[in-house]
């Protein structure tokens, strides 16, 4: 006779049932291949524009969609009375980082209140603590989540996809992870099956990238790279720093300048600053010799990331013709490469 | 304490103990530190501990824990099978009863002497195979080759945990969680989900073991054996439990059976490891056999089952080895050490076997070696790969770092710190960073800037060495449209190169690099 369904064996049946789901669901996902083919130059591309007519913030209907094609909106010009661009020197780091800021209109006219801020920091490698200049200084960064925090923000995380060590341990050794607990913001692991492929409209080399959403979805995102010498991009500068978003860095590298510029336009900061506490020389982006450190002891900050990446070469005696990422930004119409032109605040502490 | 009480302790320490066990095997390095105790199952290893003090000829302070286990042993039996052993204890959970029940009757049932008593006894003359091998690994180690430990079971334990069901778990959460963040409004939860496993209980990203299958069937062929006969590795097969077995023919107590004995056999049919033989109305235990499971001293409705020191050691049993079976062992496991010995791999080591950071002898570290997989378990970037051809069947499951999967982090020591038996030696991080595993060579043919006329200098922005590794040199070349090109062809600075492979892993070209790390 028959026995009825036992409760071992509904369970194993309910088991493998649930197996059986996760495996037909793991399928490689979207049917558009992701593969960022060349393009024909655009004739013409947005340039910066007043916060009136950025394009749409990103739409509810997209969400869960594999091909999201979106970008972040446009960083909102300064007024009348904002800098553009502040350059500010002193020893204090967390003291220039405020000066700069201040210098711009202060944090509130980037953060509203109840925005969901993401900070952006160079966290390279777990290779070694902050006086060697390959990760972001923790003093800057704490010091903008709690000037986030200060302004209103709802939450403030903070995160990198480090190419040499575990998220965990280079946030420890870089000191970050520390500071940015200590101010009351959060240190994300991103977590690899999030990632989702956004079109880049409008762009010369790169069409899609397989970016994580959180950045992209973040009312603020806040750059702050380190400002460091780099094999094949000579500098690493605001919008090398990007890449630390993308899946697939490998891509990347073919063509690399036009896809910074590409993956720039589609992930625009609200707001850059470059962290030139200490830089470094030589031997970058890994370092490893205080020997190639330079003690600068300056940040600078603008809602432009072209701006802010001209002007940091000149720490390096070069100028922005050196490093093409920087003016395939500017054709991109990412922002200006004049720097000398823009309303310019230089302070010293 | 009555008896059934102490039977519950034992049930809650395997418990413990395995639980322990299973969270040792998820831990994951953190801030550069492994976590403590890491390593202490095979601590407590009287077989890795034998084995490895034999074969390299010293003393190994790390693994002298395992003398508390011989104490225990002599003490009270193998109570580490039935108290602590996590694979045995996982083999007497899982241990398919009703499956084994249809499967094996008929076999072979005992009389007990009883009406309507009977016991099964699959395979008795089996218990042998344990004994042989033991000597056979004993032999071996003493020839100086832990090949052999392999089968050790915590090793196997292990090594399956780390290359087999930890992957494939993690693959079934990835997996999962990418189709929950197709589902907007469950997306708080997922991120909720994510941020308490990645990087804490589970590695950032997919671990991959070459062999994992391969392991695995090993793994659940075990498990398998189970339908055969109650923890059939135990009684069987496993070399530790020989070793324990072979101690617990002297332990001071032991479960005798008193006098006023009804002869109801009830004690031979609880017996799980089947150590009470029941013939004709005659009850026998034999310790060597006896997990110290307390069953037998819990049921016995006269209460006639003590446990009393005694000083005279346990009988032959049937299933000892004989002498000439015990020359046969010897005579196998020398054969496997001369034959081992004249691999080829001798006279032309692969230039895949990479080894890790701080081993310079190969063979004093394949003597030491326990094949335990703790350093792949541990490896952050899942560098350590377990050998397979690389050093030759000697080195069988070994680690080696293969680092087209995964590259030695120049911040980390997490494998030096696990490791039991010392194999990799604890080097400060300093030091670490100077130890030489391999050199890597630029394949001129494939790599981009010589062969393609394509610009890329990934593996110089990879090269952790204060001093890159990698020099770069300018070259003007045509590309495809016929156009000048300037290119920075790179080239290996022998001198500086640690072998690291993270220029390997790295290189964007498809399938092989162009840049590969060769034994130094």
């Amino acid at each position: 006779m028959k026995r009825s369904l036992s409760r071992r064996e509904f369970i194993h049946l309910a088991a493998v049932s649930a197996a059986g789901a996760i495996l037909a669901g793991c399928t490689p996902e979207g049917t558009q291949p992701a593969e960022p083919a060349a393009l024909p130059e655009a004739s013409a591309t947005q340039p910066p524009t007043e916060a009136g007519n950025a394009p749409s913030a990103p739409s509810e209907s997209s969400a869960g969609a594999t091909e999201v094609p979106t970008t972040r909106p446009v960083p909102t010009q300064p007024k009348a009375d904002e800098a553009y661009l502040s350059v500010v020197h002193g020893s204090d780091p967390a003291a220039i980082t405020k000066a700069a800021l201040d210098a711009l209109g202060g944090m509130k006219r980037f953060v509203k209140s109840g925005a969901d801020v993401i900070i952006k920091p160079n966290i390279c490698t777990d290779y070694h603590p902050p006086e060697y200049a390959i990760t972001t200084n923790p003093t800057v960064i704490a010091t903008l989540v709690t000037l986030a925090l200060g302004a209103g923000a709802k939450r403030v995380r903070v995160m990198d996809y480090p190419f040499g060590g575990t998220p965990d341990s280079a946030y420890a050794i870089s000191g970050i992870a520390d500071a940015v607990e200590a101010a009351g913001g959060e240190m994300h692991v991103m977590s690899l099956p999030k990632y989702k492929t956004y079109q880049i409209e409008g762009a010369k080399s790169m069409r899609s990238a397989e970016v994580y959403p959180d950045i992209m979805e973040a009312d603020v995102l806040i750059n702050v790279p380190i400002a460091k010498h780099h094999g094949s991009s000579r500098l690493t500068l605001a919008a090398k720093n990007l890449m630390g978003v993308v899946l697939d860095r490998n891509i990347m590298h073919m063509g690399l300048h036009k896809r910074i510029a590409d993956l720039a336009s589609l992930v625009r900061p609200t707001l850059t600053l470059i962290d030139g506490v200490r830089i470094l020389m030589n031997n970058g982006p890994t370092g490893g010799n205080l020997n190639d450190v330079k003690q600068l002891d300056t940040v600078i900050a603008s809602h432009d990331l072209v701006c802010v990446d001209a002007y940091a070469t000149g720490w390096f005696d070069i100028t922005p013709s050196d490093v093409p990422y920087i003016g395939a930004c500017a054709d991109l119409g990412l922002g200006t490469l004049d720097w000398q032109s823009v309303k310019l605040e230089e302070i010293s502490l | 304490m009555r008896w059934s009480h102490w039977v519950r302790l034992r049930k809650i320490v395997q418990i413990l103990s395995f639980a322990f066990f299973i969270y040792l095997t998820f831990a994951v390095v953190e801030r550069r530190i492994a976590p403590p105790l890491a390593d202490i199952f095979f601590r407590f290893d009287p077989l890795s501990a034998l084995g490895s003090m034999l074969a390299s000829r010293q003393w190994i302070p790390r693994l002298g824990l395992a003398v508390i286990t011989v104490l225990l042993t002599l003490l009270v039996g193998r109570a580490w099978c039935g108290w602590i052993c996590p694979l045995g204890t996982l083999l007497e959970w899982v241990s398919f009863k009703r499956a084994r029940d249809i499967l094996v009757k008929g076999v072979k049932v005992e009389n007990s002497g009883v009406k309507g008593v009977s016991i099964l006894r699959p395979y008795d003359r089996l218990r042998k195979l344990k004994y042989f091998l033991l000597v056979a690994v004993l032999l071996m180690v003493l020839l100086g080759s832990l090949s052999l430990l392999s089968i050790d079971p915590l090793a196997i334990f292990t090594r399956t945990m780390t290359t087999s069901i930890l992957p494939a778990l993690f693959y079934g959460i990835n997996s999962l969680e990418r189709v929950l963040y197709q589902v907007s409004f469950l997306s708080p939860a997922v991120d909720w989900f994510d941020g308490l496993v990645r990087g804490k209980i589970l590695p950032v990203e997919q671990p991959l073991f070459s062999q994992n299958l391969a392991i695995a069937i090993l793994f659940f062929g075990i498990l398998a054996l189970n339908l055969l006969a109650h923890r059939f590795w135990c009684r069987y097969l496993c070399p530790l439990g020989a070793l324990l077995g072979l101690l617990s023919k002297f332990s001071l107590f032991r479960p005798m059976i008193g006098t006023a004995c009804t002869h109801c056999a009830r004690c031979a049919q609880v017996c799980r490891p089947g150590a009470i033989q029941a013939k004709a109305g005659e009850l026998h235990i034999q310790p060597s056999e006896c997990t110290f499971c307390l069953d037998c001293l819990a049921n016995c409705q006269p209460g006639e089952m003590h446990l009393r020191p005694q000083v005279r050691p346990a009988p032959k049993e049937d299933f000892d080895l004989s002498r000439r079976e015990a020359l046969g062992a010897i005579v196998t496991g020398t054969a496997a050490v001369l034959l081992m010995g004249s691999e080829l791999h001798r006279r032309q080591p692969s230039p895949w076997r990479i080894r890790p950071p701080g081993v310079d002898d190969e063979d004093a570290f394949l003597s030491t070696c326990l094949r335990c997989s703790q350093c792949m378990k541990i490896c952050p970037t899942t560098a350590l790969q377990p050998a397979l051809t690389e050093a030759g069947l000697e080195g069988l499951w070994t680690p080696v770092v293969v680092p087209r999967l995964g590259y030695c982090d120049y911040g980390c020591t997490a494998c030096s710190q696990v490791c039991p038996s010392g194999a990799i030696p604890k080097l400060p991080l300093e030091e670490k960073r100077l130890a030489v595993i391999g050199t890597a060579r630029i394949d001129r043919d494939r790599c981009l800037p010589w062969a393609s006329a394509t610009t890329c200098v990934v593996c110089e922005e990879m090269c952790p060495t204060p001093d890159k590794s990698i020099r770069l040199e300018e070259a003007t070349v045509i590309d495809d449209y016929g156009m000048d090109l300037i290119v920075q062809r790179p080239t290996v600075l022998r001198e500086v190169c640690i072998g690291c492979g993270i220029c390997e892993e790295h290189c964007p070209l498809p399938g092989e690099a162009a840049i590969r790390v060769y034994d130094a």
